[in-house]
């Protein structure tokens, strides 16, 4: 098993190379950099004078050249510092000689979206288990059938509307909820109580957008894992000695269904950082999602790798965590794997 | 067995159909009984109509789709940079509301006799919001740092004309260019001054002041949240007086819509609106209206049709005049912007002295556009609907990027052109290859784009001919040695009613010489709480914005701080 481990580990290395080559390649491929935008199409920004931030930025160089130059900063796990905004550290926060804390952009940005990545992720487990049971147990009876069609009814609305509606009936028709933000106002002169119910009433509306979508997979998931199982010869020979159907459903049942969903988790680990844009976007919420496709308008190139590679070492790591966690979990694999 | 069996799952199911509903309805309904003073509710109570002296205090909280990259505007570049930083940093100078240049910092300046020497006299006793004196050290020290080789700043250019800056004594600053340049005022109104004794030692391309700046202007940055807020309170030490309003709170809401549900809220006091919002939105909700007044001002930009000159057959002014003849600019401002714009006849903005009041926009004319295309060779000999020369039928591709007004522009023009026999196709493209494969290249027929309306009149980048290699702007390769000569002479006169004949001049070539079909500019739309008092309307040429410092807020309508969302 440890043997295993250190191999995998080790193979993460040229993995990640090689996925940073790609990235790094396929970024370079796209028309423009920082100093094509748009905006920057202004008669009183000279072509010399982008031309000089070209340079200045190492643009000129050829993206191999480049590519080393990058490679070189991350030997020293120095994420750089963004183009687009004013220098600020990609990943970490930077103190400078006057003692000035300059926080870093995914610094920033991650904890809020983990927070309502996995808040959402909370929701979607605690409603989409016992909905997939109940789907199952009611195999193909109205219950299953109205299920299905609310999972997916939830799958298929698109998540913009659905959180303007929400927005516009608890926000501004009665006031329930905050509309848009993470906090409010007068956020700073609240007690913590305040501050986190504050906080809290904020996350609300987001999290069930980025829910309600998750919802249909996982359920589906659970509903067919259950039905699988409950067909199997070992939950014949339980209700047979005479076991409790309580007992057979959750002890045993249940508990052979959820496994494929380890996976499932494990491969949603890089996706526990990625936020949405839209829902980020119309909730003003200034996670990830929003910070990579500004990153990416703006050709900011250190912020699209920093998040590239922070997300390619996650999803490895979720993968075998996944593999780990799954051969911990089920001893037919366990023994393939040591074999 | 199965009977108990069955009820058993009865009960499971029961149980869990519960969970799945309190699961899902709970937050929703805790947050339902909590909060029972609706913010809305009570507002819709307050008579907006009242009417109040001038007073203090307040907070205005408005919300913009962008955050700030840092303050300091000749680096950050965007546009709510510069909102923000605008605020908080003087010029020397600054445009007045009808868009003349006036004394900020300075009381007076001039001008040498031979044109080439500006010298500016600062107002005296002014100081930065920390207590230090501001003085032409300052000013030096700015100019310095935007011509500095190290400096990451797009906008050093005009600046490095200046061969000598100096500045003799605490209040005077005096410039000198190699040749008179008269854009040189217009570029002093446009460069933020910043503090030498805070940024001396500093990097400006990283310094931590861009995120904790120290200006001169009426406010100063409480708090910058990143992602979420900045906050400007008042700057006790403001060298223009002191503004009315307390603070001002900018939030960042990237979506128009979700802007405008606040609005409606009412937990902003002001946004941008778009077109929809303002014409078709505001009428129907009467409940809105009570609270929130709508103010419209003419916007700093326009779009137009830009021919690639380099290209048969828009050499031939014929073939020019005939098409822009053949676009009805009315129904493009009526149908794209919802009638919220105008048509314009030349790159200034209407009503300020350079715009020539003389020169109306080619009429929707489609038949004496097919006469023109007669004389210029081209009619339909083939019969097939389209106008052909030599054999070739008359057809091209109108270029644009992924802008939705550009995109329905170019689909009416590609209508109207129809109609006189023409064949257009449309392309639309992301800006980044929009530029570099179709732009800098010169491989179109035909663009639909925006230029600003400039408030210098100097405009020699875009349509003198020298500056027509890659990345220039003057991209459609426009050469008339007449406009040459005006541009270098309106470059060289620093008197304002000397200048001004030059660029009527140049407008009334540029129309005729049509170039560019001038299409429409479209308003700038702004929805404000009406408990916000004092804003010009109609709004003069610079826009509602022009006196912000004169805005109040009467302490009757004032928000309570610590219940705001």
């Amino acid at each position: 098993m440890l043997k295993y481990l250190v191999k995998r580990i080790f193979w993460m290395v040229p993995l990640l190379i090689g996925i940073s080559l790609i990235s790094f390649f396929i970024m370079h491929l796209a028309p423009g950099d920082i100093t094509t935008s748009e905006a920057s199409f202004n008669p009183k920004a000279s072509e010399e004078s982008r031309q000089k931030l070209r340079e200045l930025y190492s643009l000129d160089k050829p993206v191999i050249v480049q590519y080393g130059l990058w490679v070189k900063r991350m030997a020293t796990l120095d994420f750089g510092t963004s183009f687009a905004s004013h220098q600020r550290p990609v990943f970490w926060q930077t103190k400078d000689k006057d003692g000035n804390v300059t926080l870093g952009m995914i610094q920033e940005a991650l904890p809020i979206t983990l927070l309502i990545n996995v808040l959402s992720l909370a929701l979607i487990i605690s409603v989409a288990l016992p909905l997939g049971v109940v789907s199952a147990l009611n195999q193909n009876q109205l219950t299953d059938r109205s299920i299905t069609l609310f999972v997916f009814i939830g799958f298929a609305i698109p998540g913009f509307w659905l959180a303007l509606m929400l927005m516009y009936w608890t926000g501004v028709q009665h006031a329930w909820l905050p509309i848009s933000g993470l906090q409010s106002i007068g956020h700073e002169n609240m007690n913590w109580l305040a501050q986190t119910t504050d906080t809290l009433k904020h996350l609300v509306l987001p999290v069930f957008i980025s829910g309600i979508t998750g919802l249909a997979g996982i359920s589906l998931f659970v509903r067919n894992g259950m039905l699988e199982v409950l067909h199997q010869d070992y939950i014949t020979t339980a209700r047979s000695k005479g076991l409790s159907e309580n007992r057979v459903i959750y002890g045993h049942a249940l508990r052979n269904a959820l496994l494929p969903l380890i996976t499932i988790f494990g491969l949603s680990i890089p996706g526990l950082i990625g936020g949405s844009v839209i829902a980020e976007s119309i909730f003003a919420i200034p996670g990830m999602g929003k910070l990579f496709y500004d990153a990416v308008l703006m050709r900011d190139f250190p912020v699209i790798m920093g998040i590239l590679t922070i997300g390619a070492v996650l999803t490895l790591i979720g993968n075998l965590l996944a593999d780990v966690a799954y051969a911990w979990a089920d001893p037919r694999v366990r023994r393939g794997v040591v074999q | 067995m199965m009977q108990i069996k069955h009820n058993q799952y009865q009960l499971i199911k029961l149980a869990l159909s519960k969970l799945v509903f309190i699961a899902l309805f709970t937050p929703l309904m805790i947050t339902a009984c909590s909060d029972s003073s609706s913010s809305n509710q009570i507002n819709n109570k307050i008579d907006y109509t009242k009417s109040y002296p001038p007073s203090n205090g307040g907070t205005l909280i408005d919300a913009m789709t962008g955050e700030p990259s840092g303050l300091i505007a000749m680096i950050a570049g965007e546009s709510a940079a510069s909102a923000i930083a605008g605020n908080i940093f003087n010029s020397l100078l600054r445009y007045d509301k009808n868009l003349e240049l006036t004394g900020e910092l300075v009381d007076t300046w001039d001008v040498s006799k031979d044109q080439k020497t500006i010298t500016f006299h600062l107002k005296p006793n002014l100081k930065w919001a920390d207590n230090q004196p501001l003085t032409s050290d300052d000013v030096l020290f700015t100019w310095q740092k935007v011509t500095d080789e190290k400096t990451r700043t797009p906008y050093g250019s005009d600046f490095k004309l200046v061969m000598k800056a100096e500045a003799p004594d605490a209040n005077t600053f005096r410039v000198t260019y190699a040749a008179p340049y008269a854009p040189a005022l217009d570029t002093w109104a446009g460069l933020h001054i910043l503090p030498k004794h805070l940024l001396k030692d500093q990097d400006i391309n990283t310094t931590a002041f861009a995120r904790n700046p120290v200006g001169s202007h009426y406010y100063k940055l409480e708090k910058w949240k990143n992602g979420q807020f900045l906050k400007l309170t008042r700057n006790e030490n403001a060298t223009q007086g002191q503004a009315k309003i307390d603070n001002l709170l900018s939030r960042i809401i990237p979506d128009k819509a979700a802007q405008f549900l606040e609005l409606s809220a009412d937990n902003i006091d002001s946004m941008g609106l778009n077109p929809i919002q303002y014409a078709r939105i505001f009428p129907a909700r009467p409940d809105l209206n009570k609270n929130i007044a709508l103010y419209k001002e003419l916007g700093n930009s326009y779009t137009y049709l830009g021919f690639n000159l380099k290209r048969k057959p828009f050499d031939d002014v014929r073939v020019r005049q005939a098409i822009n003849y053949a676009i009805n600019k009315q129904e493009i401002i009526d149908g794209v912007l919802l009638g919220l714009g105008e048509p314009v006849a030349s790159p200034y903005k209407p009503g300020t002295r350079w715009s020539n009041p003389e020169l109306k926009p080619y009429p929707y004319d489609p038949n004496k556009a097919k006469a023109l295309l007669k004389a210029a060779g081209y009619e339909d000999h083939d019969g097939d609907g389209i106008l052909d020369k030599d054999g070739k039928p008359f057809t091209f591709e109108i270029l644009t990027n992924q802008n939705k007004e550009r995109e329905m522009t170019g689909v009416l023009i590609q209508r109207r052109l129809n109609d006189i026999g023409i064949k257009a196709n449309i392309r639309v493209l992301e800006w980044a290859s929009f530029l570099g494969r179709f732009i800098k290249p010169k491989e179109f027929d035909v663009v639909v784009l925006g230029w600003s309306l400039s408030l210098d009149p100097d405009q020699y980048s875009i349509w003198h001919s020298s500056q027509q290699a890659p990345g220039q702007f003057n991209f459609i390769s426009y050469s008339n040695p007449r406009v040459d000569k005006l541009l270098e002479a309106g470059r060289l006169e620093l008197n304002p009613d000397k200048r001004m004949k030059i660029y009527h001049e140049f407008s009334k070539i540029l129309l005729e010489d049509s170039p560019i079909v001038f299409l429409s500019a479209g308003y700038g739309l702004t929805a404000i709480h009406k408990r916000v008092r004092g804003i010009s309307n109609p709004a003069p040429p610079a826009g509602i914005g022009h006196n912000t410092y004169e805005w109040y807020i009467p302490s009757a309508y004032a928000r309570n701080e610590m219940s705001e969302h």
